[in-house]
């Protein structure tokens, strides 16, 4: 998959060709009209321009335009309302096709050829650190709602602000913080694990594997594997084999259904399944593994349809309004951006400022309430809070732990396939 | 042992999709000499045929695969008439190369644009029922995609050997000079060879999308292995193209079993250089265009 | 005819002294941004034309190389720190020899096939690099990646030692590319992309030659992956050996003209300025990858043999038409060169600079 992915965004390095008469149009037209802003911006009165670089194109693109509602609902949110502090929310969003050339380009245009108020993350993963850097460089806080991998926090940046509840390979501790509250009784003996070769996913299967191994948890099988893998059926038989009572399932997306369908194939069905990623895609996942094959599969969320977090009402109702839809198909990447612009929203309310070096120190203090839950941040931008766990019940994705926030208890030994 | 044996069940089971690609694309090679890199991007069109066919009107993949192919064998010849057959003789072999790989890219805005990006399948009611015998798994599913392509494979044959076509064809790969001497109009059967060759990847996407998920972007991962196989077959013969898939795909599926996934694509990569470099036209390649 | 003789070096004096110039004119920090990705990408270009232009072997395994350099700076700075900002650049000749000895036997192995052959051979051996990034996790940390600390330059000048590096190095690849086509090297070049078994026939060494030429090229292309890779900060192996990077390569140097001095140069910055102007202004529309496959397919229909090529044989033609004009005794028949020039003629390659 990596491979295709980053020879997906050849459409756009090689999208040049095309481009020699844009360009000159484009700059020409540049030169004549725009440039306006960098001159008004700051002014009250005059827009509020916030910057993000999202992949919109290639296999993230789904994500990516996901993202970019949760960006347009905030600001028209806010707008409806008058805007903040007086300016109305302008989100400008560019594409960096997956590619960590263009983004590096997209934020030093963003910040010093637009000259943008504020700058909100990149959605692709894998591009937080160049694109972080380059606004670190020009004092911009940086907040992003994807890319909370362990580099990431090591590079130290003051201004970088993950929004989601925890670092995301700490997604699955919630599962084994679960387990771990069981009686011995019903506790799993024996664990079993296959992991997506990525900076994100794979950590998370690892960090749950350090937890139940401290607990005396045995691991019978482990097995990493590489993103183009087309199918799992090897890894999963040699899973099978072993009969663990809980699979973890350190996945992205498509390999969390071929996980999926390669065990109903081999009709095993463990006591416990949790996947990292995949599972918790309200829409998708029972489109893409059969509904019935989804009940009691297990995997964490920080965002869910009938959460109480702040604002979360608001969020849902707005959502399913503009772009249609019921609250179980809302896509938590959009309620992750949504999140990041309540949080300049909050920071406004409270000092009265929309400057970089305020938001900066404001967030670095206190705990700050958005549609995930209360945000509080580390010195290098880690979220300090938990996870949900959600199980599917019934067709519906459900948060089953920890109790605040749960709706309903959750089910197991898991199913059998189909049930 | 088992996974061994599992490996090479899923391999060969797997082989006969690669198979039927591949040989479309070394058809193509054989008549024109020309590298088809679009050959992916083709058969993950196919396979979003297919995937249309079954969503809007429920037709089952095995059903739509004549439809797929007429479709696409027009497509191919339109393909080797706009872009190929313009192409000066002498930088033929270079140039074909970049030209089929825009022709890929064109495919997949198209593509993209139509379907968008998401990960499709083709989820048929029995994709997911299997068999155990003797202790070794085996999916329906598979076992179906493999007989289609065998299938496939067959007509294939059929019309390379019984039909005045075919004998057109089989004449100017094994010698395009003499084949014209007897009257073979070379710039016809390059043209309906290439429309040959891209209905051989409809058929094959029919097959692809039961098996596997896929988007726009998947003829990326299936153009370097379709590349793989026909250079470790021999460019040119259709017989080397279902041992090349064979040996990819058992190879890839036994190194994955057996001992990790993350090893599994560098086998057959390793595999292939050594063939190369001590047989550079392949196993079964005639002629070593390009070798000394 | 003096005064042409000196054109080629004239053109070249004045290119980098504008292009040295260029930050003191206070470029706002996009452009300059812009600028040193496509610099990078004109070094590339301009080296893999050594291999792929001038003799012949259209590698599709640069990008390894790209990937080798950047693991090098990357790996060399886990253990040694950075305090001025400036020792990653003078690391950079030893990533060049590290990655043209790397070159050498991979080029006597891979050197034995041609043409299509020896660009799937370089670009298997592509992948099996990449695998290798993500495989050996000892040393390259492998899906995780690696960090390289950031340079402590002032935000004010941030991309100046990049900038000024990477002419530096396009100063070496297109004084190599001159020397070459103006020296027994490039007719030794010539004869064995034309034919290899008379080049050798003839008395060329034939391996000396391919393997100095390739080893050159990846070691011009190592050296900026590394630059690559301290500018970036943090690498993986998907981004870092990446099928990405050579396909723009051969791209540009197809584009601007093959075994031309100015074409790779010419290509890189066509495509790369326009890439990136184009993503940025143009965003998320699929639509763009259509248009510029159409693009593509109309020059590689039109103009087969790149820019470069395209405009020489013009101007070569209008000026044989005055001469003829003013009845100046005609040369061969302008058909003749016009065919033959990139192909195989070497005559026709000394032509051009």
């Amino acid at each position: 998959m990596q491979l295709h992915n980053r020879l997906r965004t050849t459409s756009s390095l090689v999208a040049g060709l095309a481009a020699i008469a844009l360009v000159i149009t484009g700059c020409a037209s540049k030169g004549g009209g725009g440039g306006s802003t960098a001159a008004t911006s700051g002014a009250n009165g005059s827009p509020l321009i916030i910057g993000a670089s999202v992949s919109l194109t290639g296999d993230f693109s789904d994500s990516g335009k996901a993202v970019q509602r949760g960006y347009q609902l905030w600001a028209d949110t806010v707008n409806a309302k008058g805007g903040i502090l007086g300016r109305k929310v302008q989100i400008k969003i560019v594409d960096d096709a997956s590619s960590p050339t263009q983004v590096v380009t997209n934020y030093q245009n963003l910040i010093n050829k637009d000259h943008v108020d504020l700058t909100f993350g990149p959605f692709s993963t894998l591009l937080t650190i160049p694109a972080s850097q380059v606004a670190k460089r020009y004092g911009y806080a940086f907040l992003a709602p994807a890319g909370g991998g362990p580099d990431v926090f090591k590079q130290n940046l003051t201004n970088f602000f993950f929004v989601q509840p925890a670092p995301t390979t700490q997604s699955g501790d919630v599962f084994a913080n679960w387990i771990l509250s069981l009686s011995p009784a019903d506790r799993p003996k024996t664990a079993a694990y296959a992991e997506l070769d990525d900076p994100f996913s794979a950590p998370i299967a690892e960090n749950i594997r350090t937890k139940f191994e401290a607990a005396g948890i045995q691991t019978v099988y482990k097995q990493v594997y590489p993103s183009e893998t087309q199918d799992l059926s090897p890894v999963m038989a040699a899973i099978a084999a072993k009969h663990p009572d809980v699979i973890i399932g350190g996945t992205q997306s498509v390999d969390a259904y071929a996980q999926i369908k390669a065990l109903v194939q081999l009709k095993y069905s463990p006591k416990f399944m949790f996947q990292s990623n995949g599972a918790n895609s309200p829409l998708e996942y029972p489109n893409k593994v059969g509904a019935g094959n989804t009940t009691g599969v297990m995997s964490s969320a920080d965002w869910f349809p009938g959460s109480k977090a702040s604002g979360s009402d608001a969020f849902t109702a707005d959502y399913t309004k503009k772009f249609g839809g019921t609250a179980q198909q809302v896509d938590d990447n959009s309620a992750e951006a949504y999140a990041t612009g309540q949080l300049i929203e909050a920071v406004a309310a409270k000092t009265g400022k929309l400057d970089n070096a305020t938001i900066i120190s404001s967030l670095h203090s206190g705990s700050w309430p958005t549609v995930l839950g209360d945000l509080s941040w580390g010195a290098n931008g880690a979220p300090t809070g938990e996870f949900n766990l959600v199980q599917w019940q019934g067709g519906k994705l459900l948060p089953v732990y920890p109790s605040g926030v749960s709706q309903a208890a959750p089910v197991f030994p898991k199913p059998n396939w189909g049930g | 042992m088992h996974a061994l044996i599992q490996g090479i069940i899923l391999g060969v089971l797997t082989a006969g999709v690669y198979a039927l690609m591949a040989s479309g694309q070394t058809l193509i090679f054989g008549i024109m000499k020309v590298v088809n890199l679009a050959q992916g991007a083709m058969v993950i069109l196919g396979a979003y045929l297919s995937y249309q066919l079954f969503t809007s009107f429920g037709i089952d993949p095995l059903l739509a695969i004549p439809i797929t192919t007429v479709a696409m064998f027009i497509l191919g010849v339109a393909v080797q008439l706009l872009f190929l057959r313009p192409l000066k003789a002498e930088d033929r072999s270079e140039l074909s190369l970049l030209v089929t790989f825009a022709v890929a890219l064109l495919l997949e805005g198209i593509m993209s644009v139509t379907w968008k990006t998401s990960v499709r399948s083709i989820n048929t009611g029995y994709a997911n029922s299997s068999w155990t015998v003797f202790g070794y798994q085996i999916t329906l599913v598979r076992l179906w995609a493999f007989l289609l392509s065998i299938a496939a494979l067959l007509v294939l044959y059929l019309l390379l050997n019984r039909t005045r076509f075919g004998r057109a064809i089989r004449a100017t790969v094994q010698n395009p000079e003499s084949a014209r001497l007897l009257g073979v109009e070379s710039s016809r059967v390059s043209a309906l060879g290439f429309g040959l060759g891209a209905a051989t990847a409809a058929a094959a996407g029919s097959v692809y999308g039961l098996l596997y998920p896929f988007n726009s972007g998947s003829h990326y991962d299936l153009i370097s292995r379709l590349l793989s196989i026909v250079l470790l077959g021999g460019l040119g013969s259709i017989g080397g193209a279902v041992v090349g898939a064979l040996i990819v795909s058992t190879s890839s599926a036994v190194v994955a079993s057996a001992i990790s996934p993350s090893w599994s694509e560098m086998t057959f990569f390793v595999i292939l250089l050594l063939v190369l470099l001590i047989r550079p036209q392949g196993l079964f390649g005639t002629t070593a265009r390009g070798a000394i | 005819m003096s005064s042409r003789r000196y054109a080629g070096p004239l053109r070249g004096v004045v290119f980098f002294a504008l292009l040295a110039s260029l930050p003191s004119f206070n470029l706002a920090h996009w452009v300059l941004n812009i600028l040193v990705f496509t610099l990078m990408y004109a070094v590339m270009s301009s080296s893999w034309n050594l291999v792929g232009g001038f003799a012949g072997y259209p590698s599709l395994g640069h990008a390894a190389f790209f990937g080798i350099g950047a693991y090098a700076m990357a790996l060399w700075f886990q253990h040694h720190a950075i305090h001025s900002g400036y020792e990653p650049f003078l690391l950079l000749p030893l990533v060049g020899l590290l990655a043209a000895a790397i070159g050498l036997p991979v080029a006597v192995i891979a050197m034995r096939t041609r043409s299509d052959v020896f660009a799937i051979v370089t670009i298997t051996l592509l992948f099996v690099t990449q695998t290798l990034a993500f495989n050996l996790r000892g040393l390259t940390n492998g899906a995780q990646g690696l960090s390289i600390a950031a340079p402590p330059f002032s935000a004010g000048t941030f991309e100046r030692p990049f900038y000024y590096t990477l002419i530096v190095l396009l100063a070496l690849a297109m004084g190599i590319t001159f020397g070459v086509m103006r020296s027994k090297l490039g007719l030794s070049l010539a004869a064995v992309r034309a034919d290899e078994d008379k080049a050798r026939g003839i008395g060329v060494r034939v391996l000396g030659v391919k393997l100095l030429s390739f080893s050159v090229s990846v070691g011009l292309t190592a050296m900026v992956g590394g630059i690559w890779a301290y500018y970036e900060g943090f690498i993986y192996p998907q981004f870092a050996v990446d099928p990405l990077v050579t396909i723009a390569i051969v791209l540009m140097t197809f584009l601007g003209g093959r075994a031309t001095l100015w074409g790779p140069v010419l290509g890189a910055f066509i495509l790369e300025t326009g890439q990136q102007t184009l993503a940025y202004s143009l965003g998320g529309s699929q639509f763009y990858l259509i248009a510029y496959a159409m693009v593509f397919l109309l020059v590689m229909l039109l103009m087969p043999r790149g820019i470069v090529p395209s405009i020489q044989d013009r101007l070569r033609q209008r000026r044989r038409r005055i001469e003829v004009d003013a009845g100046a005794p005609r040369p061969s028949s302008p058909r003749m060169t016009r065919s033959s020039d990139t192909r195989s003629s070497v005559p026709a390659l000394k032509g051009h600079g």
